[in-house]
């Protein structure tokens, strides 16, 4: 009897010899899952008739037409351009910014340093939505719409409370003594931090950066109001080609998959970084 | 830990006081850029009238004014009824789906690792993809989904789905919507949660005879809190807060049947262009969500201190 019900009882427990029925539901789930995002694909490679035919055509000769609209009528290299601009300088500057931040936080005893992490905590919260009518209004009055700056300062700041508080923890595990010994062996603190901290924290960055990335690159509310036509990023980009009165939905596949596949190619390469730094993070 | 390590003297760095600050100057500098002095801006528009598209009106201060007609506005309790329904309605179907697959996913199974990477494939779909893929899904007729569910329904001979296209059925596509992308995130919390928890309270029920269903609210339940907790925590934050999927999908529409907050505000104030009305609501909801994840913090820091104990 014990044996029907592992799922509730001993994680150790062995397979179960007839749980068919656990990869029939599975198989189900994986279906419902995976569903639009075969279908977008196929929708990419579709000819533009068969795209919008009805009923819904599974077969058909697959054309790369969609991607010579996109990147020869639409300049979508522009726009990804822009999208990889924008995503890895902020990625970069967030992360590097936010360590020294978090190392701060998770080291040194000062008065309010409670306070300070809550506060930075607090960024966080704000809708971005709400965010994007004060920025607005000020990005008009500093000449900052519409500019490379603009977008990498705002994407920056959204992105460091989380990386503060995901490298803080990481930080914390770290024994300190560690870089004490080499501080009284004579290092100076930035070579006892380089030396000693940072190796130990290669994988908790690592995991850090990736989910910053693809925060960054997926980034929608303050494109869509912030940038303009040198600095337009690939989703406020692809939006446009939806809304038109006359919608080509391979076109449309094709930019959905533009944005998707680098996110899905690079999560699939860094599996097991993605989902241990995703898990270990919040569950510690 | 050998003694030597644990009796290192203190060094010199405990005395510099400023060095902290200095390190996280950089960050606290972009915060107050991008954080506290939006916040300022916000205050100031709300207690104005300034509506960008009548410049010619005259400006006056008109201290809590704004706020007042935000909050006698029924459209306001409207946004705020439907995001809340959106956000309880979807992070509890999120959550049980998501421990169920998590339950399920402790057994033994060929292929785990394969289901595990299709089932969180939802999860890396940018958010605005994932809103014009039902779009098109649901594009009424000719869409996939649309297609196959009225040819169902005209064979059984109930009425076709409407999904995004009446008030009734709208708020429930895009919570639908919002369980298929999530459940992924909720279910690798849960999991790691899970895998977490030691054998031997298990092994020590089994030898009771506990049944199941105790053994699940007795062991497993308690043991996974803090994962459930975080998982909740993360969800409902990031659910009330939703935008690019509902601004795709329904804008709110039809009619304001899906009109959240965040939807709400966008309208008031890059649609009507009132910026006043736009940025008291802005603080409305920034309170709202300080409010929330204050007191979620709580909870959160109670349970790790209970751990602790």
């Amino acid at each position: 009897m014990a044996r029907d019900l592992t799922s509730v009882t001993s994680p150790a427990a062995p397979e179960a010899e007839r749980n068919w029925w656990v990869h029939l539901v599975l198989l189900v789930i994986c279906v419902v899952a995976m569903l639009p995002v075969v279908w977008m694909v196929m929708t990419a490679f579709m000819p533009r008739d068969v795209a919008k035919a009805v009923p819904p055509q599974w077969i058909f000769t697959p054309t790369l037409d969609a991607f010579r609209v996109l990147i020869v009528d639409k300049g979508m290299l522009g726009y990804l351009k822009n999208s990889l601009i924008v995503s890895v300088t902020s990625t970069f500057l967030s992360v590097t910014l936010g360590m020294f931040c978090a190392y701060a936080l998770a080291r040194f005893d000062f008065a309010g340093k409670e306070d300070v992490s809550f506060w930075i905590l607090t960024n966080r919260m704000m809708p971005a939505v709400a965010v994007i009518l004060p920025m607005f209004l000020i990005f008009k009055t500093l000449n900052l719409l519409d500019t490379y700056f603009g977008l990498i300062l705002l994407y920056t700041a959204m992105q460091l409370p989380f990386v503060v508080w995901m490298l803080k923890g990481y930080f914390e595990d770290i024994p300190r003594q560690l870089e004490e010994i080499a501080l009284v062996d004579g290092d100076t603190w930035f070579g006892a931090f380089r030396r000693v901290v940072l190796p130990l924290m290669t994988p908790s960055i690592t995991a850090t950066a990736i989910f910053v990335l693809i925060l960054s690159w997926n980034e929608y509310a303050f494109a869509l109001f912030l940038s303009g036509s040198t600095t337009k990023t690939l989703p406020p980009a692809v939006v446009t080609f939806a809304v038109n009165a006359e919608v080509s939905w391979d076109v449309l596949g094709a930019a959905c998959l533009i944005i998707t596949a680098p996110i899905m190619i690079f999560v699939i390469a860094v599996q097991k970084q993605f989902i241990r730094g995703l898990s270990m993070g919040m569950v510690r | 830990m050998p003694d030597a390590l644990r009796t290192a003297p203190k060094v010199a760095l405990q005395n510099r006081r400023w060095f902290p600050w200095l390190l996280m100057g950089p960050t606290l500098l972009i915060l107050f850029a991008v954080g506290i002095f939006p916040f300022g801006y916000s205050l100031y528009l709300a207690s104005t009238n300034i509506i960008l598209s009548k410049p010619y009106l005259e400006t006056y201060f008109v201290g809590l004014e704004q706020y007042q007609y935000l909050i006698q506005d029924p459209d306001f309790f409207n946004a705020l009824r439907i995001t809340l329904i959106f956000t309880v309605s979807a992070v509890f179907l999120e959550f049980w789906a998501g421990l169920g697959l998590a339950l399920l996913f402790r057994r033994q199974i060929r292929g785990k690792a394969l289901y595990r990477l299709a089932i969180l494939l939802p999860m890396v779909v940018p958010p605005l993809v994932v809103g014009l893929i039902w779009k098109y899904m649901l594009f009424p007729n000719s869409g996939l989904i649309s297609y196959y569910a009225n040819a169902l329904a005209g064979l059984i001979g109930i009425a076709p789905p409407t999904f995004l296209n009446e008030p009734g059925s709208a708020l429930q596509t895009l919570i639908f919507i919002d369980v298929w992308q999530w459940t992924p995130f909720m279910f690798l919390i849960l999991h790691a949660g899970l895998a977490a928890i030691p054998a031997e309270p298990y092994e020590a029920a089994e030898i009771d005879g506990a049944g199941a269903w105790r053994v699940f609210w007795t062991i497993t339940m308690p043991m996974l809190k803090p994962a459930i907790l975080i998982a909740l925590v993360i969800r409902t934050m990031d659910a009330f807060r939703t935008y690019d999927q509902i601004a795709v999908l329904t804008a709110g529409g039809p009619g304001n049947s899906t009109e959240t907050l965040n939807i709400w505000l966008t309208n008031l104030a890059f649609r009507f262009f009132d910026v006043s009305k736009g940025a008291a609501l802005s603080l409305i909801i920034f309170v709202l969500i300080l409010v929330m994840s204050t007191i979620f913090i709580r909870i959160l820091s109670r349970t790790r201190i209970d751990e602790g104990e």
